[in-house]
């Protein structure tokens, strides 16, 4: 049978986000199987934990930590819209590549300035793609600490836009 | 030239090559690439690399929204669609045409008259194009009064469908209720539409192809042809141009009725008309339009000397094509091998992973087309090509072995590749004698396997 690479990235990313050691799908001829945590007999062309971590966006942003250093099916990059932590600091980053909008509306107040409180649903910017609005929202109850993007300009997807310093509490 | 930046929506080593082209045009270019894929041959060599989205190719280089919107907001004045993904989508043809991008590519209603492979046969048909006997049926009962009529085997194959996707063989009377419905609602959940009709199967073929080519001003013009039949499971792995295997009457019923099909479309870029070629009967029929750059093309650059890909980027900015069709001249002898980060012995497994060696060789007569360096690590999200390896000889007996010393020089090390399948392949007496069909690959794998 033919292995089709999307539906294996697939499969890769969800078991990232899941706790498991050992994983096997059979279904007809085909067999996955997936195992982590501890040693791993790997062929010659294995990913090096190393090789995994997402390379730096033009933002120099930290990529995300890879998921399991020992893992089998290490995946290249992780889900870049997971918030990333620096210093104690969340870093919100953009969901998809669009147009920035600080405000609701042209003209009309930003949804937030460095010292806003937020809290997780609170809205701190709009992405648009063709005309399609998506809102980001802080994820995290906090202090907006850092804005990193001007309104209106392009944000690549994954691109860092803004820090929350997360309340002491969460 | 310099006043035009093209937006190339496309990743590996198509990517490469229009960027290539682009820079000798003088024209600036922008990329755009997953997540996965930033430090790409081609994020290198671009102007500007913009990620457009995850790994995943559905919310990165199938997203015809974040594409376009992409090449707006940096500044684009064209967009390249390569080939595969996006680039026979009417709906990024037109969002492009609705905000200014020029498409690199034929009109949104030539995409979706040509994505319709009942409406591209019955075109066909009309201008006397030679055809598989067969035909469209909205019952049961007409699928098999028509399959009678043209005789079993039959291929039932979806309208919305195309490279071998949605076929299904039919031997016999007694299976034709079963795979009909079977066929309608796989093309329905596949493609979205159930429409199928019926074709005459013809069993030992060869895969010939005609590069054609057209401008904005009503030229156009075909560069020969190109045979496939090297196949596993519909995906081509070895190609060449010309056909050696053609009689020089059946060859200029092949190029007349290939430019006839682009002439009643008025059809602008470049494109490729598929034939089937029963060997025993001598009978050519008409298979699609492929409505973009194929991977395949160089064959056909390497023996008319025509830079396909600068002439498609000219053709999109305005220019008329820069030759005519008595300046096209066929020398020689192209044969194309895809070498791809697949298992031959373990059933054609994915291979990624990091490559430690990539050392083509560097003779005369040869040319690679490739996205991959040494340290690459070659991701598991996409397809499997590596790369093509092209040799140029003076007649099909040089070309094939100049590919087969240049195979057993290509050193790789990493990903486990098909280079024993390629090499296995040149070095059979049916490629060298040229009896290849599209079915012949899989029977010598299996032969190679139980034999």
């Amino acid at each position: 049978m033919d292995i089709d690479f999307e539906e294996l990235a697939i499969f890769i990313e969800t078991l990232e986000n899941t706790d498991f050691t050992h994983f096997l799908y059979e279904k007809g001829d085909v067999r996955i199987e997936v195992r982590r945590g501890g040693a791993v007999d790997m062929p010659a062309p294995a990913v090096s934990p190393n090789s995994v971590a997402a390379p730096p966006s033009p933002s120099a942003l930290p990529a995300a930590p890879a998921p399991t250093p020992a893992s089998a099916a290490a995946p290249v990059g992780t889900a870049a819209t997971a918030p990333v932590h620096t210093d104690g600091e969340v870093v919100v980053t953009a969901p998809l590549l669009g147009t920035v909008y600080l405000a609701p509306k042209p003209g009309e107040a930003p949804f937030v300035e460095i010292g806003s409180a937020v809290l997780a649903e609170s809205s701190l910017c709009i992405v648009e793609v063709m005309k399609l609005m998506n809102t980001v929202h802080a994820g995290t109850g906090g202090v907006v600490t850092a804005i990193h993007v001007r309104d209106g300009e392009l944000v690549e997807h994954g691109q860092a836009l803004f820090n929350i310093r997360p309340d002491a509490a969460a | 030239m310099s006043s035009h930046r093209v937006f190339v929506a496309n990743r590996g080593e198509i990517a490469v090559r229009i960027l290539d082209a682009c820079a000798r045009l003088g024209v600036e270019t922008v990329l755009g690439v997953s997540a996965a894929d930033t430090d790409t041959l081609g994020a290198r060599r671009a102007d500007r690399t913009v990620v457009i989205g995850p790994a995943r190719s559905t919310d990165s280089y199938l997203s015809i929204p974040t594409v376009v919107h992409a090449a707006i907001a940096t500044g684009c004045t064209a967009l390249h669609p390569g080939y595969g993904f996006l680039s026979e989508q009417p709906e990024l043809a037109r969002l492009c045409a609705e905000n200014g991008i020029i498409f690199i590519g034929p009109t949104a209603e030539q995409l979706e008259a040509l994505g319709d492979k009942l409406r591209a046969r019955e075109l066909a048909a009309s201008l006397g194009v030679p055809l598989a006997p067969g035909g469209e049926a909205d019952t049961l009962t007409e699928a098999q009064a028509l399959a009678e009529q043209i005789g079993y085997p039959v291929l039932i194959k979806a309208a919305h469908g195309g490279g071998g996707r949605g076929m299904k063989l039919v031997e016999t009377a007694a299976d034709l209720e079963n795979a009909w419905s079977v066929a309608s609602s796989e093309a329905e959940s596949a493609f979205g539409d159930g429409t199928v009709f019926l074709e005459s199967y013809i069993r030992d073929a060869k895969h010939i192809e005609v590069q054609v080519i057209g401008d904005a001003h009503g030229h156009r013009a075909h560069l020969g042809e190109r045979e496939c039949s090297v196949q596993r499971r519909y995906q081509k792995v070895i190609e060449e141009a010309p056909c050696a295997a053609l009689s020089a009457e059946n060859r200029q019923l092949l190029h007349e009725s290939a430019l006839r099909i682009a002439n009643a479309l008025d059809y602008v870029s470049l494109g490729t008309v598929e034939f089937l070629y029963d060997v025993q009967r001598e009978r050519l029929s008409f298979l699609e339009v492929n409505p973009r750059v194929q991977v395949e093309h160089p064959v056909t650059e390497a023996v008319t000397g025509v830079d396909l890909v600068r002439e498609q980027l000219l053709i999109a900015f305005g220019e008329p094509l820069s030759f005519e069709q008595a300046d096209v001249t066929v020398s020689g002898h192209a044969i194309e091998c895809r070498i791809t980060a697949q298992d031959p012995d373990a059933d054609f497994q994915p291979s990624p992973g990091r490559v430690i060696r990539w050392r083509p060789p560097a003779t005369g007569g040869l040319r690679v087309d490739s996205h991959i360096y040494e340290g690459y690590l070659f991701p598991p999200y996409y397809d499997a090509l590596m790369g093509k390896l092209i040799g140029f000889g003076s007649d099909r007996d040089d070309a094939v072995s100049r590919v087969r010393q240049a195979l057993d020089r290509f050193e790789i090390a990493g990903p486990r590749t098909n280079l024993p399948l390629l090499q296995a392949i040149t070095g059979h007496p049916d490629f060298a004698n040229n009896t290849v069909t599209t079915h012949w690959l899989e029977g010598m794998i299996k032969e190679a396997v139980h034999g």
